[in-house]
């Protein structure tokens, strides 16, 4: 009988993914993930990685954009382009891992709290509230300062700061979901926390959970180009934060070498507004009240 | 005729993603000033449609093509500034469900005097509210610290703020429990007989529209299948679907509507026994001492208005609610309290809700909403074979045809026998049904009720059967307990408590519920 739910599921997939298609913006942010995602899998075979190697370059530093450098290079003479494309492979994994790290956080809270009712969920959302007040930047730099220099510490710092907001939504869905009769029916049919959150709590928060995932990454991917820019990244990587770092501190201004500080920084902004589209096109499929508003 | 509202001709066509849907199909109606017009039928057959094409309140996409006259002038060829001027000052609408009709954050007297500020009329809301017999300082309340009745009767002020001429009332009775929809019944004949205003009123319920109604139209389909004067149409229904939608609501007291004879099934060991519960919720006493039995292969109707404790009894003795204090005994053993325990007395006794729309999850197929309870309870052998025994059980046949099928492409009656058949593949021996048929069409009502006598002779499935419709227990109830404000105030066979009340407020409840002419009020002190 599974095959029947399984046929069922491949239409609604289906049905989600023709709404998904007919709005323009979601599909521009999706194709523009794809080509960015492709170039960072793709980087370690199409380019090399010798490049981004002090010790071996052979450009002047501070060279603008010419025929050999697309993008110039930067104070050690490497090449810009080189160092961005390598740069967006650090920026997609932390920001995916710090973003699986705060939506696994947040909705394992959130459907607690709801579920669970009383003193849980008192405990469990002033624990939210505390993460809430604090200003997370702050807490984010805190925590990279104490703990040793490296990707899991960065990862670790942004996914434990932005989880409260998704710890929230979660909550308040879970609260609606479980208000309804249905719920009620599943208990009066025996079924324990566990057959309720699996079966029918998990699958209506889902989709929600994944909307505001892809909108999570945008601003982990922020977070991360800011700590590293402030220079807590791991200064072994190349990440686009670390590259406005070092431009900042290298004097990319005075040199007024733009070509240092503009292709980093537009990097965050096509992933950031990629993984935004997308999260918006997937939040009008999944609530098409939002759709007159446009 | 040259009355005060009159249809002629009118249809009704929606423009859809597929194609033209024809809701309304050449209705002719006509009203006088101080004459009622019921126009029964049941959800979806155009009837609140036509209410709505009167004042022009449709939808962009609806298409309407005939004419509406209100006092000879036709509303489809009114000016949009003419319209406006009609609306409320001629024409006003009490519209279904006062809950959400009301604004919540004004004050209900500001609400009452906007259309009297619209219109630049003079009136008084405190004249208004005593209209409907309501204090005056209602008017400085907000919408929620107002009862249900309460609201119904705000709305009727509202409608009459500009002294309308025409009153179309859309379903204006139907969330309310019997006690407040006679009063709401009352306030509005008292105000055709002394106002001389028209009334149209929209009901799926017969008996409603039979005690208040001159005339009475039946739709069905988007057509009048049967109209003419509300004695007639009632007494002798020439149309097979009014006679359906008079069968649906049975007079407490006509031998012939009732399904049961009386000795069938009343003799069994107790199975399930309530004694001295009660429920606290912080200083509200939800249920105060009740002691309640149910014997095996018995329908018992627990009885009792909106409010009384009902559901939260059959919460206890389902073991989802904790009582306070008292004890709850399936066949002489106490409720266990562990969670496997608890589990294993679910398949000794099942929920039915209220509302099947929202009791399945609309996410699954009717196939795993009714495999569910085989799943939670890891039930041995053939699971699909079960499914579609119980499938059958509940009447849905062939029941392979169902299997992938979501709630959403069920009709009403289909969804609730899909929720009876989740509970019949655990095998129980007692259903707890809150409300089986509230919820469902008139026609639908009959058979749902049939299937449960069916499943008690059967399957010798007791029932515990939680309503607040007297004809309801009349119908199928061995036994009837009458609730009121957490207590049993009564309980007794159905011929004893229904003919023969003892306690005040079981009198109360039964002369509230709507007397039709078909049978004059039955005498209490016969038993048929």
């Amino acid at each position: 009988m599974t095959a029947i739910a399984w046929q069922r599921r491949r239409a609604a997939a289906r049905a989600t993914w023709r709404e998904f298609a007919s709005q323009r913006g979601g599909l521009v942010g999706l194709i523009g993930l794809a080509v960015i995602t492709v170039l960072a899998v793709l980087a370690p075979l199409v380019t090399d990685a010798s490049g981004l190697d002090v010790t071996r370059v052979t450009a002047r530093p501070w060279e603008p954009p010419s025929a050999s450098h697309w993008l110039g290079t930067d104070h050690n003479g490497r090449s810009v382009l080189l160092l961005t494309w390598w740069g967006t492979r650090i920026s997609l994994v932390v920001g995916l891992a710090a973003t699986v790290l705060s939506v696994l956080i947040g909705t394992v809270v959130g459907i607690a709290a709801a579920h669970f009712g009383g003193w849980v969920s008192a405990v469990l959302m002033r624990f939210t509230d505390f993460f809430l007040v604090l200003p997370s930047l702050v807490l984010a730099i805190a925590l990279s300062t104490v703990l040793p220099r490296g990707l899991g510490t960065i990862v670790l710092a942004i996914g434990v700061t932005s989880w409260p907001a998704t710890a929230r939504l979660v909550r308040a869905q879970t609260l609606a979901v479980e208000a309804r009769p249905f719920i009620e029916r599943a208990r009066a049919l025996g079924g324990g926390h566990g057959h309720v959150i699996g079966r029918h709590v998990l699958p209506a928060v889902l989709p929600l959970v994944f909307v505001n995932t892809t909108l999570t990454v945008a601003s982990a991917i922020v977070a991360e180009s800011t700590l590293s820019f402030l220079g807590l990244g791991d200064p072994t990587r190349v990440s686009w934060g670390s590259l406005l770092h070092a431009a900042n501190m290298h004097g990319a201004v005075s040199q007024r070498a733009w070509w240092f500080l503009v292709p980093p920084g537009l990097g965050v902004v096509c992933v950031v507004l990629a993984f935004t589209l997308c999260g918006r096109a997937l939040e009008t499929v999944l609530n098409p009240r939002l759709k007159g508003e446009r | 005729m040259n009355g005060l509202l009159e249809l002629r001709d009118l249809s009704v066509h929606y423009r859809t993603a597929r194609g033209e849907v024809t809701a309304v199909r050449s209705v002719s109606l006509g009203l006088d000033a101080g004459q009622t017009l019921g126009l029964a039928g049941e959800s979806g057959c155009g009837k609140s449609t036509v209410a709505m094409s009167v004042l022009r309140l449709l939808p962009r996409d609806a298409r309407v093509e005939g004419q509406v006259l209100l006092d000879g002038e036709d509303v489809r060829g009114m000016s949009w500034g003419r319209l406006r001027a009609v609306r409320w000052a001629a024409a006003s609408v009490v519209f279904q469900g006062a809950m959400h009709a009301l604004n919540p954050v004004h004050r209900v007297g500001e609400q009452i005097a906007e259309p009297m500020r619209l219109h630049g009329v003079t009136g008084s809301v405190s004249a208004l509210l005593d209209q409907v017999e309501l204090p005056s300082r209602a008017a400085r309340a907000y919408p929620h610290e107002l009862s249900g009745g309460q609201k119904q009767r705000v709305m009727i002020a509202m409608a009459l703020a500009c002294e309308p001429r025409l009153v179309i009332a859309d379903e204006p009775t139907t969330a309310l429990d019997v006690v407040v929809q006679a009063q709401v019944l009352d306030v509005l004949k008292r105000l055709v007989s002394e106002r001389g205003i028209g009334l149209v009123m929209i009901s799926h319920d017969l008996s409603v529209l039979a005690s208040t109604c001159d005339r009475l139209a039946v739709m069905r389909h988007g057509q009048v299948v049967e109209e003419g004067p509300a004695r007639e149409v009632i007494t002798s229904p020439a149309h097979p679907h009014t006679q359906a939608l008079a069968a649906a609501f049975p007079t407490v007291g006509d031998p012939a509507s009732r399904q049961v004879t009386p000795s069938e099934g009343a003799d069994g060991p107790v199975l399930l026994r309530a004694s001295d519960v009660h429920v606290s919720f912080g200083a509200t006493r939800a249920v105060a001492g009740v002691d309640l039995e149910v014997r095996a292969g018995e329908i018992v109707a627990l009885v009792g208005q909106s409010g009384s404790g009902k559901t939260t009894l059959a919460r206890t003795l389902l073991g989802l609610q904790k009582p306070t204090a008292g004890r709850v005994l399936f066949e002489g053993r106490e409720l266990p309290r562990s969670a496997s325990g608890l589990r294993a007395y679910r398949r000794q006794v099942q929920l039915v809700l209220q509302d099947p729309t929202s009791a399945l999850n609309p996410r699954h197929s009717v196939y795993e909403a009714v495999a569910e309870g085989l799943r939670i309870h890891r039930v041995d052998g053939d699971e699909s074979a079960r499914v579609a025994e119980a499938l059958s059980q509940a009447e849905l046949r062939p029941p392979e045809l169902f299997f992938p099928s979501l709630p959403h492409e069920l009709s009403g009656g289909q969804r609730q026998r899909v929720v009876i058949a989740g509970a019949l593949a655990l095998g129980p021996r007692l259903l707890v049904a809150d409300e089986p048929v509230a919820s469902l069409d008139a026609s639908v009502r009959g058979e749902i009720l049939a299937l449960l006598l069916r499943l008690r002779r059967e399957l010798g499935l007791a029932a515990l059967v939680i309503t607040h419709d007297l004809g309801l227990a009349w119908t199928i109830a061995d036994r009837v307990a009458v609730m009121y404000r957490g207590e049993l105030v009564e309980q007794g066979t159905v011929e004893q408590v229904l003919l023969s009340p003892r306690h005040d407020y079981t009198r109360t409840l039964l002369a509230a519920v709507p007397h039709d002419q078909r049978s004059t009020r039955p005498n209490w002190t016969n038993s048929p």
